[in-house]
């Protein structure tokens, strides 16, 4: 369970372009579920994705991952929970170009220094459960968009975390992907998985699977149109 | 395997990995910077090898040598100044030497011409001895060809070639001419019983200052040079010469420098962002400076060793074909002659120290400007 309390983000604070992206946030992300943010362009959907993922600590406010505070740690601590507890899949997935579909699903795990061997079995693994094994040695420049997606859910997986973090995950897609990325989102959550996303697309957030949809607008949460 | 090297190895792996993604632009990286030090490093083995051939050669040298001047300049010596010295305490022997030069207009070279000391040289009157060099630049290829020297206008003097000295001293005798001592003295026209110097040996080599001053007394205005000094005057010659390939090296090192300098002062858009994705997903600060310091290790440990093998081969096994006309030799006559492989160490590692640490240092410092920011602004 992620809880936050009166967060503010603040952007280039103390200078005449600042800008608040999140105001006075108190929201409870439950564990064990599906939560999709919605809401516009520049609601904030993002920065609290980040804020979540601790990829970046609040401006004030405080942030706490299953009664541990977070966000007053220091990067390495960040760091390690990114490694251990977050995977993510980015709204244009991030992969880096040039190096082969497994190269970048090992990427996460790099630093921890695995076996080799044992750590490209458990890649090959993810991509064979997400029907990517014989892309596996392809650049991922040579991908379509909903491989790529997939190569990303697989890289986000890598080291097992227990929350998956995704950006607009199915922008840009067609229905069947976006109907095959709901079935991945289903088999994740039969793993005892936590998926947290940001999503404007309604195919996603009025899904049955999602089980909490955070609804913001202009850096609030907007209360007002709260789920039933 | 521990950890920390399995950490290394995946880091070191991805890195090799992400190399392979700019093949063009650092395998051309790589090729400049070996050829750098490919060059730097030539210099360097050249100049200590030919020392160290000096010093070679000199070893066999007497250890004092003792000239007349006159008006401050070189003058010839009375032969009874050798008895003199020869009963100074401590000598082992003196002997006169009789050596000049000659201008050969044939070719604008000077040879040195002298009158071997050397007992086991036999040599008849109107033989000689040749340096390398000589035949070469006369064009005396076939065995047996006499050399003819004309000391002026509608004179010549013929010499029979009865052997050629080896390479191995070729750095010192390379436009050496031995001949006879009645040859010497008819070819020059000199008086009997004067000796252009005297060459001394010395027993006891610590012993040199003292036998020095004790012969000052004797020749009071006489020269004497020691053997020290004609190794110190070598190694400055070599030093200067050096030195001054060094100086043009410089350029290169420079172009390098703006080379890398252009590289360390920002990244491009792409490594920005791979190193925003690479944050985000879980690396840390120290892993991505540590792969970096992977690439720089890889490029420039990589080009080092190429530049230094490089140069080895072309010193050593190629005969330096690239400096040699600088290095060696003196004006017109080149000495030809393989220098012996060796290697300076201190020399290899200070050049290791100020070609590769710049360079990774230089590519460090942007590296660690972007790897601190704050990892959501791949997100954004």
């Amino acid at each position: 369970m992620i809880t936050l309390s009166a967060v503010t983000k603040l952007y280039n604070e103390g200078r005449p372009n600042q800008m608040a992206a999140l105001d006075g946030i108190d929201l409870t992300v439950p564990g064990d579920a599906v939560t999709v943010l919605t809401g516009p362009s520049g609601s904030g959907k993002t920065t609290l994705l980040s804020l979540i993922g601790c990829m970046a600590r609040p401006t004030s406010g405080r942030v706490h991952l299953n009664g541990d505070m977070v966000s007053g740690l220091p990067e390495s601590f960040l760091t390690g929970l990114r490694r251990t507890t977050f995977g993510f899949v980015f709204q244009r997935f991030n992969l880096v170009r040039g190096l082969s579909v497994i190269e970048n699903v090992r990427l996460p795990a790099v630093p921890l220094g695995p076996d080799h061997v044992e750590l490209t079995e458990r890649a090959m693994a993810r991509l064979e459960h997400l029907g990517l094994a014989d892309k596996a040695d392809i650049p991922v420049e040579y991908l379509s968009g909903g491989e790529t997606q997939r190569a990303a859910i697989a890289r986000a997986l890598i080291n097992d975390a227990p929350i998956l973090i995704a950006d607009e995950p199915t922008a840009n897609l067609d229905t069947v992907l976006v109907n095959r990325f709901l079935d991945i989102v289903a088999d994740l959550r039969a793993e005892g998985r936590t998926v947290i996303m940001t999503s404007h697309d309604p195919r996603i957030f009025t899904a049955s699977l999602v089980d909490n949809v955070v609804r913001m607008v202009d850096g609030r949460l907007d209360t007002e149109e709260a789920p039933a | 395997m521990t950890p920390w090297l399995r950490r290394q190895r995946a880091l070191a792996d991805y890195t090799l990995s992400a190399l392979g993604r700019r093949k063009g632009k650092n395998i051309s990286l790589v090729v400049i910077y070996a050829l750098i030090v490919f060059l730097v490093a030539s210099i360097m083995m050249f100049s200590s090898g030919m020392r160290r051939e000096a010093d070679l050669v000199l070893s066999e040298a007497p250890e004092l040598i003792v000239q007349q001047l006159t008006l401050g300049r070189h003058e010839l010596i009375a032969g009874g100044e050798v008895e003199k010295l020869a009963a100074i305490r401590g000598v082992t022997a003196a002997k006169g030497r009789l050596w000049g030069y000659y201008y050969d207009r044939l070719n604008g070279a000077n040879y040195t011409v002298m009158v071997p000391d050397d007992p086991t040289i036999k040599l008849e009157q109107g033989q000689a001895i040749l340096g390398e060099a000589i035949p070469r630049s006369r064009g005396l290829s076939w065995e047996g060809a006499p050399l003819f020297l004309s000391r002026f206008e509608g004179d010549l003097v013929k010499f029979d070639v009865v052997d050629t000295l080896s390479h191995d001293s070729a750095l010192v005798s390379a436009d050496l001419m031995l001949i006879t001592e009645q040859d010497f003295r008819d070819f020059f026209g000199l008086e009997p019983d004067v000796y252009t110097d005297i060459s001394v040996s010395i027993r006891n080599e610590r012993e040199i200052a003292t036998i020095i001053a004790k012969a000052e007394k004797v020749m009071p205005k006489a020269r004497f040079v020691t053997r020290a000094d004609i190794s110190r005057t070598y190694q400055k010659l070599f030093d200067w010469r050096e030195g001054l390939l060094v100086t043009l090296a410089i350029a290169a090192i420079l172009a390098f420098g703006i080379f890398a300098a252009e590289k360390a002062s920002g990244l491009s858009a792409e490594e920005t962002r791979e190193i925003g994705i690479l944050k985000a997903i879980g690396w840390d600060t120290g892993d991505v400076i540590a792969m970096k310091l992977w690439e720089g290790a890889l490029v420039s440990v990589g080009a080092f060793l190429t530049g230094a093998v490089a140069a080895y081969v072309h010193v050593f096994l190629g005969g330096a074909g690239l400096f040699a006309p600088v290095l060696k030799g003196w004006s017109v006559l080149y000495p030809d002659f393989a220098l012996t492989p060796q290697i300076d160490v201190l020399q290899l590692t200070t050049l290791f120290l100020v070609t590769v640490l710049p360079y990774v240092a230089a590519t460090l410092v942007p590296i660690w400007r972007v790897a601190t920011g704050d990892p959501d602004q791949v997100m954004r």
